[in-house]
């Protein structure tokens, strides 16, 4: 990945020379011709396009923002409920993430999330405690996280 | 075409008129959320809160005022809420700040 | 005449993520008040307020960027950076609850923190 980005900067400069302009402009149209040229040539090129990371990193940021709305609308109508008929309670979920920065993230994406909120990591850094607002089914809300944000984390740092 | 202009520039006005009187009336209930808290912990959640209130008032106040200078105070205030909190809750679980034998 | 309209689209939109975010911040210390216990109140704390906070942030920016055409990075900075703190003060507030021995509020449910706790200090 960083033999790909050190190519591709190469290529901008290149094309900033070759064209005697030494301005900013320039430079991004150097950067974009070299991306062009990287995803052509990314046959011969070891490693996978670098970009592709990058389209993964979009899409975890997207799904981020999605589920941050809709808890948010939760939340507001639980709010604004007379009487809200609530079952909290704390349940573990078994991580398969390993480094510490994933666990943060993943964490971090839990807690803003619709109903749920991390608590606390286990000592041996295999189970996560997740307090959960209202929660109808223990088994199908760890599916689900384990689902999306397990997997698109796992997508982006593997 | 330019009086419709001057009519949204005008709702405009109202509408920070508006969140100014929603957030001053979410400080207030966040005042009383600390006096009355039972637990410790309570106090902490309103304290964090009202230091995000704050960055929300310094925010529609850059637009009242139509100036850059207060962008710099919603950063700051932003940075010392979030120290502060996390300062409260050591202290809370452990009963000290900066614990000196670290493990 | 079309840049009379963007404009107008511009205030439009201001005044609608200036009343979201009012909305979302006022709602979550409604939630705060009349929440039973700290755990549910972060969920009110954490979420509501950072969605508010990014709404008003992002309608300063628009502001500023549509009458003075100043582009403000400050800004766009704070949203970044409380999204990334109001998790982790949230996690830090809660362990410290729950190590003060502050018991949650449970109807039908299990507090499973609680029986890992007491599991690793009975071996």
């Amino acid at each position: 990945m960083a033999f790909q980005i050190v190519i591709n900067l190469i290529i901008a400069f290149m094309w900033m020379f070759l064209n005697e302009s030494y301005s900013a402009p320039g430079f991004i149209g150097g950067y974009l011709l070299g991306i062009l040229l990287l995803f052509l040539l990314s046959k011969f090129i070891p490693g996978t396009f670098y970009l592709k990371k990058f389209f993964k990193i979009i899409s975890l940021i997207l799904l981020f923002i999605k589920e941050l709305i809709s808890s948010n609308i939760d939340i507001v109508k639980l709010v604004y409920t007379p009487n809200p008929e609530v079952e909290p309670g704390i349940f573990a979920l078994p991580i398969e993430v390993k480094s510490n920065w994933e666990i943060t993230l993943l964490a971090n994406l839990i807690s803003l999330t619709p109903g749920t909120l991390s608590i606390a990591v286990s000592n041996d850094n295999k189970q996560l405690f997740i307090h959960a607002m209202d929660i109808d089914d223990i088994e199908e809300s760890i599916s689900s996280i384990k689902n999306t944000f397990e997997k698109a984390i796992m997508e982006v740092t593997r | 075409m330019t009086e419709v202009l001057a009519a949204t520039e005008n709702i405009l006005n109202v509408t920070i008129i508006i969140c100014f009187t929603g957030i001053s009336v979410s400080l207030i209930l966040l005042l009383y959320q600390i006096i009355k808290g039972p637990t410790q912990p309570d106090r902490a959640v309103a304290l964090d809160t009202i230091g995000i209130n704050l960055m929300g008032i310094a925010g529609i106040l850059s637009i009242f005022l139509a100036t850059t200078k207060l962008t710099d105070v919603v950063l700051l205030i932003g940075i010392l809420g979030f120290l502060g909190t996390l300062a409260i809750a050591k202290y809370l679980e452990k009963g000290v700040i900066i614990d000196r034998d670290l493990d | 005449m079309i840049e009379t309209w963007i404009e107008i689209i511009i205030n439009i939109i201001i005044i609608l993520f200036l009343l979201v975010g009012t909305l979302f911040i006022l709602s979550a210390s409604i939630g705060i008040v009349r929440f039973p216990d700290v755990y549910t109140r972060l969920h009110a704390a954490t979420k509501g307020s950072t969605l508010g906070i990014a709404c008003i942030l992002i309608g300063a920016f628009l502001y500023l960027y549509s009458a003075h055409s100043i582009v403000s990075g400050k800004l766009l900075l704070a949203i970044v950076f409380i999204l990334l703190t109001a998790p982790v003060s949230a996690h830090m507030i809660s362990r410290a609850a729950h190590n003060n021995g502050i018991k949650p509020f449970l109807k039908n449910r299990n507090d499973e923190y609680e029986n890992a706790i007491k599991k690793q200090q009975s071996k």
